[in-house]
C-alpha cells in the first residue's frame, strides 16, 4: 500500500465519507454527512482532514477549534467525527489524521484537544489513548427524556 | 491563524456600501438570519483581510529567490501591468457574481439554500472590497496610467453584460443557476486564488488565504444543494430533473473553461514566468476539469443510490459502470447520468472558439444543425437570451467568412453605463465594445 496522503477535507469528499461510514455502520446517510461536511468547511476548511491512498479517500476526521463549550472557555480543539475504511486499518491512517488535526489546532491557538468516546467503543478508546489522550477532569452526564 | 483586518478609506468604503444597496438589496436579510443558519460563526465583516504568506521570496519565474514586492513599482513592469489587470478582473468577478445571484435569489428552494447563497454573495462582496483595497492602498498610476478613483469607478459601474469574463455576463435563468454557478464557476475561482497564493506581489499573496477559506464554503453551497436536488429528481419530483441539471452544467462548463485564459504556450505559462502563479493555465484547467468530472460522477452516484436504495456500494459501482458503457440498468437510462460536455462544445474564446463541436465531440458543418444541437442541450430559458443571439450571429458570420474567429471573440456586446457610476441614473445602453483586445484594455465609453 502506498503512503497515505493527508489533506484538508473538501466538499467533493462527501461521497467517499458516506462510503466509509456505510462500511462501518451499514447505513448510507448522505443527508447527514452533507450537513456535517458543509458545517466544518464553513467554519474552518483547513481543520478537518481526509487520508488518501492511491487517490482514494480511506479515512476522515472532522473537528475544529471552539471556545466556551461546557464552560470550558479556553480555545479547545474538538475531535468530533472520524472513520477509517475497515480495509485500510492498522496502517497508520488514524494517526496521520489526528496528527494533522492537532497541528492545525495548535496553530490556531488551542492548547488542549478534547473528544468524547462512547463506553462501548473500546477500539476507539484504545486509539485515542494511544494518541496521547487521557481522562479529562470533566464527566459526561445524560438524562433520558 | 494570524490575520489582520483593514477598512478602506471612507470614500471608497462608502462607494462599496452604496454599490451594495443597489446591487445586493437582500444583504440585510443575511444579517437577520445569520444566527439561525450560521450559529456561533463570527459576524460578517465588510473589510479586507490580510493573511500570511508561505514565503518572503518570489517562488516562481524569472525573479525566483528575490524578495517579494511590497509596492507595484518594485515589480518588473510587465508583471505589474499583468497583475493590475488581474486585480481588476478579479474584482469584476466578485461584484459581477453578486449581480447574477441577486436576480434569482428569491427563487431558492428553501430557506437554507437561500441563506447559503446570501452568505456567498456577502463574501463575494468582501472579496471585491479586498480588490479595491489592493488598488487603493498603493499608487498604481505609474503602472496603469489610471487614477485609483477612476479604476474603482470603472469596477463599480460594471453590470451583467460588461464584466471581463463571459461567465459573469450571463443572467441566471433559475435558482439552479445559483448553485450550478457556485459548483462550477466558484471552482475556477478557487483555482485562481490557489495559484496566486505564491504571487510575487506580497499584498496580493497575503489576500489569498482568507479568500480561499471563504471560497471553500462557496463550493459547498453549490455541491450540497445539487446533491439534494438529484435525490429529489430520483424520487420523481417533476420540478427537478437530471436533464435540467445536465443542461445547466453544459451552460456553465464552457464559460468556466474560458476563465483560465489561453491554454496554448507561450501564453499558458506567462504568469508563472512573471512569478504571479504557480502553474500554467493548461495545468490548472485540467485539474479543474478533473474535479468537475468527479463532482458530476458523484452526483450521478447519489441519483442511482436514491433510485435503487437496496443496493450495496459495490453493486452501485457495477451499475454505474454498465450505465457508463451505455446500458440501461433497472430502468435507469445512461442519459440520466450527468457528464461533462466535450471541452470544445459551445466555445467562444481560446481553444475551440466557434468550431461547432457538439456535446459528445461530434463536429457540425451546418450552422442551423448546430443551433438545433445547442437548443437541445442548453437550458430552455437561456436559449431566448441576448447572449445566445449574439453568439449565433457571430457564428453565422464566421462560417460565412464574413468575420474571423478573432473578430468574433472581440465582437461581444457590452452593457455600459454612461455618465455616472450610480445605478440610480438611467444611462445604460447596449453598445458594441469592438476595441477590446484583452483583459484590462477595453475602451471606456463614459466620460
Amino acid at each position: 500500500m502506498a503512503e497515505p496522503r493527508v489533506r484538508p477535507l473538501t466538499e467533493l469528499d462527501v461521497e467517499a465519507v458516506c462510503r466509509i461510514d456505510e462500511r462501518i455502520t451499514g447505513r448510507y446517510r448522505p443527508e447527514v454527512w452533507e450537513q456535517r461536511i458543509a458545517y466544518y468547511i464553513r467554519r474552518d476548511p483547513d481543520s478537518s482532514q481526509v487520508a488518501e491512498v492511491d487517490g482514494r479517500v480511506v479515512g476522515f476526521m472532522l473537528g475544529e477549534v471552539r471556545g466556551g463549550e461546557f464552560g470550558l472557555d479556553e480555545p479547545t480543539g474538538w475531535v468530533e467525527f472520524f472513520g477509517v475504511d475497515p480495509s485500510a486499518r492498522e496502517k497508520g491512517i488514524g494517526r496521520g489524521l489526528i496528527e494533522a488535526l492537532l497541528r492545525h489546532f495548535k496553530e490556531n491557538g488551542a492548547h488542549v484537544a478534547r473528544t468524547m468516546v462512547a463506553a462501548r467503543d473500546k477500539d476507539i478508546a484504545a486509539f485515542v489513548s494511544a494518541m496521547g489522550f487521557t481522562q479529562a477532569p470533566v464527566t459526561a452526564l445524560e438524562k433520558r427524556l | 491563524m494570524d490575520e489582520q483586518t483593514r477598512e478602506l478609506p471612507q470614500k471608497y468604503h462608502q462607494a462599496v456600501v452604496h454599490w451594495q444597496q443597489h446591487n445586493f438589496p437582500d444583504y440585510p436579510a443575511l444579517v437577520e438570519s445569520w444566527d439561525r443558519f450560521f450559529p456561533k460563526d463570527p459576524p460578517f465583516c465588510l473589510c479586507a483581510r490580510i493573511g500570511q504568506v508561505a514565503s518572503d521570496v518570489v517562488e516562481y519565474g524569472d525573479r525566483k529567490g528575490q524578495p517579494k514586492a511590497t509596492k507595484p513599482t518594485d515589480m518588473d513592469e510587465r508583471a505589474a501591468k499583468e497583475l493590475f489587470n488581474t486585480v481588476k478582473a478579479q474584482a469584476s468577478t466578485e461584484f459581477g457574481s453578486i449581480q447574477q445571484h441577486q436576480g434569482t435569489l428569491a427563487r431558492a428552494y428553501d430557506d437554507q439554500d437561500r441563506a447559503w447563497v446570501l452568505r456567498v454573495m456577502a463574501e463575494e462582496l468582501r472579496h471585491g472590497y479586498q480588490m479595491v483595497h489592493l488598488i487603493t492602498n498603493e499608487d498604481w498610476s505609474a503602472v496603469s496610467g489610471e487614477k485609483a478613483d477612476d479604476t474603482v469607478e470603472h469596477i463599480l459601474s460594471s453590470q451583467t453584460g460588461s464584466h471581463y469574463f463571459a461567465a459573469f455576463n450571463l443572467e441566471f435563468d433559475s435558482f439552479l443557476d445559483n448553485i450550478m454557478f457556485a459548483a462550477f464557476i466558484d471552482r475556477v475561482g478557487k483555482y485562481q486564488l490557489t495559484m496566486q497564493k505564491v504571487s510575487a506581489y506580497r499584498p496580493y499573496a497575503e489576500s489569498m488565504p482568507p479568500m480561499l477559506r471563504e471560497e471553500a464554503f462557496h463550493l459547498a453551497a453549490g455541491v450540497m444543494p445539487l446533491r439534494r436536488w438529484v435525490e429529489r429528481a430520483a424520487k420523481g419530483d417533476p420540478l427537478v430533473t437530471m436533464a435540467a441539471m445536465q443542461k445547466a452544467a453544459n451552460k456553465w462548463f464552457s464559460r468556466g473553461l474560458e476563465m483560465f485564459g489561453f491554454e496554448k504556450e507561450p501564453f499558458s505559462s506567462a504568469q508563472v514566468n512573471l512569478g504571479l502563479k504557480d502553474r500554467t493555465n493548461a495545468d490548472a484547467q485540467q485539474q479543474w476539469i478533473d474535479e468537475c468530472a468527479q463532482m458530476l460522477g458523484d452526483l450521478s452516484r447519489r441519483y442511482v443510490r436514491a433510485r435503487l436504495p437496496g443496493n450495496t456500494p459495490e453493486e452501485i459501482d457495477a451499475i454505474q459502470q454498465r450505465l457508463a458503457a451505455g446500458e440501461t440498468v433497472e430502468g435507469i437510462a445512461p442519459e440520466e447520468m450527468l457528464r461533462l460536455p466535450d471541452r470544445r462544445f459551445f466555445r467562444r474564446s481560446f481553444d475551440g472558439a466557434y468550431e461547432m463541436v457538439g456535446i459528445g465531440g461530434e463536429t457540425f458543418a451546418d450552422v442551423d444543425a448546430y443551433v438545433a444541437h445547442l437548443a437541445g442541450h442548453l437550458p430552455e430559458a437561456y436559449l431566448a437570451s441576448r447572449d445566445m443571439r449574439h453568439y449565433i450571429d457571430n457564428l453565422r458570420k464566421v462560417v460565412a467568412g464574413a468575420m474571423t474567429v478573432k473578430q468574433a471573440v472581440k465582437n461581444t456586446p457590452k452593457l455600459q453605463r454612461l455618465g455616472s457610476t450610480c445605478p440610480c441614473s438611467n444611462s445604460v445602453r447596449w453598445v458594441m465594445d469592438t476595441g477590446a483586445t484583452s483583459v484590462g484594455e477595453e475602451s471606456r465609453l463614459h466620460p
